[in-house]
């Protein structure tokens, strides 16, 4: 089952993501960890999802750019965290935006279940500067092929997950 | 206990009084949150939980603020994070939860 899950910030996507990952299957799970460790919020984010998963027995793969790199073993089912921070690496820091989308998909066909963890960035109406505005539509775009490639869209609203394609999984 | 929520002025307090004419209403929860986390320096699921047990029937209304590119203050990062914890709690405990779009409520709880 390949599943894409959005919302706001600190809407509890992750838990609800991990939840999902419990409910899909007890073996060969792996944590895809995108987020550049570069400060003091940073370093607490990362610590607090790591609390979260403690006890959820994931392998995590440190990944911050090229995902095609991530060693992932046949069947595995994997929690991909997240395509806000991948997008990010891969724009900001001497990567490559259009790689992203094949890796997805050669992702989705190696593993029996992937999910996805996104954000909504888009409806704050802001102008930003050119380079965002540049990220903003790459993003949106990723989301969109993503949301193509899943059986199930989930936009997470304060811990409640609302079905936006396909049926919600049981978690 | 039940929760509205929507973007800024999108009438979740107008539903929530006119649904709940009886109930004690907690509007701009937000903003009790701001208070709270931010200025008082609570922790998030303290708060909540203890919000929640000592009222159990309360109608809360609040702003969603979680979307949109994450700001560049520090402080205005941690009221978003701090809004969302304590909504995913109050939300959790809710047995009806309600988003609020140009004052047309959808139920997603």
């Amino acid at each position: 089952m390949i599943v894409l899950v959005t919302g706001g910030s600190g809407c509890g996507k992750s838990t609800w993501a991990e939840k999902l990952m419990d409910s899909l299957q007890q073996d060969r799970r792996v944590y895809i960890a995108t987020m550049q460790v570069y400060d003091e919020e940073s370093r607490q984010r990362v610590k607090r999802h790591r609390e979260q998963r403690a006890d959820k027995h994931f392998r995590t793969i440190e990944c911050e750019k090229d995902l095609d790199s991530a060693e992932i073993p046949e069947g595995s089912s994997v929690l991909l965290e997240d395509l806000v921070n991948l997008t990010a690496n891969e724009m900001f820091d001497n990567g490559e935006v259009s790689r992203i989308v094949p890796a997805l998909r050669r992702l989705a066909s190696r593993c029996s279940h992937l999910v996805m963890v996104t954000n909504d960035l888009f409806s704050d109406g802001e102008e930003y500067s050119t380079s965002v505005q540049e990220y903003l539509r790459c993003l949106a775009e990723i989301n969109r092929q993503a949301a193509e490639m899943a059986d199930c869209v989930a936009e997470v609203v304060y811990s409640v997950p609302v079905a936006l394609k396909g049926e919600l999984p049981c978690v | 206990m039940k929760l509205y929520i929507g973007g800024a002025y999108q009438g979740q307090e107008e539903l929530a009084r006119q649904e709940n004419p009886a109930a004690e209403i907690f509007p701009d929860f937000h903003e009790a949150i701001r208070k709270a986390v931010l200025a008082e320096g609570q922790d998030p699921r303290t708060f909540a939980e203890q919000f929640c047990e000592e009222h159990p029937e309360a109608v809360v209304t609040a702003n969603e603020v979680g979307a949109g590119v994450v700001p560049m203050a520090a402080e205005d990062r941690a009221f978003r994070e701090a809004v969302g914890r304590v909504l995913c709690v109050i939300a959790g405990k809710a047995e009806q939860v309600t988003r609020c779009t140009c004052g047309i409520g959808v139920r997603i709880k």
